[in-house]
């Protein structure tokens, strides 16, 4: 190891001892991936999303001689305020440590494909939103990492775009300092498999992120909240119309290492056609995490009847002085409402068209009203 | 051209029969108002007319300036000039009361044709302003936290945008304050005319010295049991329903 000039023996000490942590750590995600196994439906966290027909299909592309290939943009306004690579050592180790909610095999895959996406470094307040896009073919393995920098605010668009039979498979990991605002949002559309494993790490700050799924076969979602200072804020969002035969499968945890901080997660569904929805959410409060409040709520529409949901929430709290609520529900069209906009002349169409979307526009505004 | 309603029943679909042989002629120019006991059928009645899914027609027939009403869906009823002012309006999550209204006269215009947005802003802020309803309910999401009386004005503002040749007022004035049943009731005054009718339902005779009708009936029990002018206002308003009992024995 190089230890930079006069440096101290305690500072060179803390340096070696650090490198020596994080070389176990990488060790051990690697032993992780070596052990982990492709899903099937005995794994728990993969009982409802057709991982026979999808998550196998998605493991042989990842294991084909195919190309990972993908067109990547950023844009900003703002270009002293970002610090922008396109390749990363630190991308990689980070993608490397990072949680998955029953998924190491696919991390694991996605690693040994890792190569392509973008590294933002926020160093100083946005008030334009930073927008990446990711445009995928056949097959597409980005990878994202954004760290906010302490006190600054930012706004970060992310467009993940398919075409017809082409595979995404994304991994985010998002880092939070303390005092920072961010404002995070991820659409996906378009894709005959999209997968995408999300890491937040707040540590002090305040994170709003939404996502947004349009259009796609096959949605797998994994978002991993970690909350590691008091005073984090980390709220979590998610606003989905399904029609067709398609499913979205969506697992969040939001874990509390430590106490006085706030988690709320507000996933909603409007399914129409023959869609599955299956939303799966944990709460984890960690020993010691006393006076937590982590909220989680997932609210399916369904507007037709061969539609299915599945909600699969869970509690694990270890603490003391913990608020913590959770709550799933799946209803049909409200009769009542459609019946008054139809009662106006709106066509029956409309008027579905117009519920639906006010279910979800909840989910927006609670996002948009977010200061970044 | 008029409402004629012929020996209409209907009940609660699989359950008890609600309107047992309701006959009415309604005119265009001019306004009747029905009054009646609680519970005696007048908001079914305005339900049925309007084609609201719970209830089921057993018999009779509507005609609407000639057409079967009972055939059409509900958004066609309405585009054919009915109204129906609820005594209950429904709140609407999520959707903002401009773009009900853009989306329910987007549904009168011919396929192609669009909404001119800025006139549509200009008619619904000056409608607004005529009922006393602050402009920032062009935001809100449709009755989603109103009270009872911005609810009622707000059924109103809606009347008065899509100009309906027969308009329905179910309880309109319950819940308004004495303020706002002026208002309302100039509203309703200024939108009479001959091509043009109304059924004003009421418990009480306030609103209908304002809105003076033509014509008033009394329902009971899923029946009009009496028909009159003012003086049955006058009546009710003095002696309540007990002549209903003294004339069925
Ligand atoms: N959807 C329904 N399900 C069950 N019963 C119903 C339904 N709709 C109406 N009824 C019953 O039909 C009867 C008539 O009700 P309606 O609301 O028409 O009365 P109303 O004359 O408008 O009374 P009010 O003056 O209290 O408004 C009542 O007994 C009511 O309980
Ligand atoms: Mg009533």
């Amino acid at each position: 190891m190089d230890f930079p000039q006069n440096m101290s023996m305690e500072a060179a000490f803390a340096l070696a001892e650090a490198e020596a942590k994080l070389d176990a750590a990488l060790q051990e995600s690697r032993e992780r991936f070596e052990q982990a196994i492709i899903p099937n439906r005995l794994n728990e966290d993969w009982r409802f999303g057709r991982p026979h027909k999808y998550a196998t299909a998605l493991a042989e592309l990842l294991q084909s001689s195919l190309l990972s290939h993908g067109v990547a943009t950023v844009l900003h306004a703002e270009e002293a305020a970002v610090r922008i690579t396109a390749e990363d050592d630190d991308l990689r180790q980070t993608e490397m440590l990072m949680p998955t909610i029953g998924s190491d095999a696919m991390l694991g895959m996605h690693l040994k494909r890792f190569g392509q996406g973008y590294a933002l470094y926020i160093e100083e307040s946005t008030t334009e939103p930073i927008v990446i896009t990711y445009r995928g073919g056949e097959l597409y393995t980005p990878a994202t990492f954004i760290m906010v920098a302490p006190g600054v605010k930012a706004h970060v668009i992310e467009h993940h775009i398919g075409s017809p039979g082409s595979t995404m498979f994304a991994t985010r990991n998002i880092q939070v300092a303390e005092g920072a605002a961010l404002k995070v949002e991820l659409t996906s559309k378009g894709f005959e498999h999209y997968m995408c494993i999300t890491n937040i790490q707040n540590m002090g700050g305040k994170v709003s992120h939404l996502t947004a799924h349009e259009d796609s076969a096959w949605v797998r979602e994994e978002t991993v909240a970690e909350i590691y200072t008091a005073g984090a804020d980390t709220r979590l969002f998610s606003a989905n119309h399904l029609g067709g035969a398609s499913v979205l499968d969506q697992h969040t945890k939001q874990i509390h290492h430590v106490g006085e901080a706030t988690s709320d997660l507000l996933y909603k569904n409007v399914l129409d056609g023959k869609a599955t929805a299956t939303f799966a959410g944990n709460i984890y409060v960690a020993p010691g995490a006393h006076n937590t409040d982590a909220y989680q709520s997932n609210r399916n529409m369904l507007l037709s009847e061969n539609a299915t949901t599945n909600s699969l929430p869970g509690l694990e709290i270890l603490a003391d002085k913990v608020r913590c609520s959770h709550g799933s529900a799946s209803a049909p069209l409200d009769e009542e409402q459609l019946f008054y906009l139809c009662s106006r002349g709106i066509p029956q169409y409309e008027a579905q068209k117009l519920v639906a979307q006010g279910f979800l526009e909840d989910v927006l505004s609670r996002f948009n009203k977010d200061e970044q | 051209m008029s409402l004629i309603i012929k020996n209409l029943c209907a009940r609660v679909k699989d359950g008890a029969d609600i309107l047992n042989g309701i006959n009415l002629e309604i005119p265009s120019g001019e306004v009747h108002a029905i009054m009646g006991p609680n519970g005696s059928g007048k908001s079914t009645l305005s339900k049925v007319l309007c084609g609201h899914p719970d209830y089921e027609v057993t018999g009779g027939s509507v005609s609407l300036d000639g057409q079967d009403l009972l055939a059409m869906s509900v958004d066609e009823r309405s585009r054919a000039g009915l109204f129906l002012a609820f005594q209950y309006p429904v709140e609407v999550p999520g959707v903002t009361n401009a773009n009900f209204m853009r989306a329910a006269m987007q549904a009168r215009l011919p396929k192609g044709e669009d909404v001119d947005a800025v006139s549509f802003y200009k008619e619904l802020r000056g409608r607004m302003k005529q009922l006393g309803m602050d402009t920032k309910f062009t935001a809100r999401a449709v009755n989603e936290g109103f009270s009872g009386g911005e609810k009622k004005r707000n059924d109103i503002l809606q009347m008065m945008m899509l100009q309906p040749s027969y308009a329905i007022l179910d309880e309109t004035d319950s819940g308004l304050d004495v303020d706002a049943l002026r208002i309302v009731s100039d509203g309703v005054n200024a939108m009479r005319a001959p091509f043009r009718s109304f059924l004003v339902i009421t418990h009480y005779k306030r609103l209908l010295d304002y809105i003076h009708p033509d014509v008033v009936h009394i329902l009971s029990q899923g029946k009009i049991v009496k028909t009159g002018g003012f003086e049955l206002v006058d009546h009710i308003e003095n002696h309540g329903f007990d002549f209903l009992k003294t004339t069925k024995e």
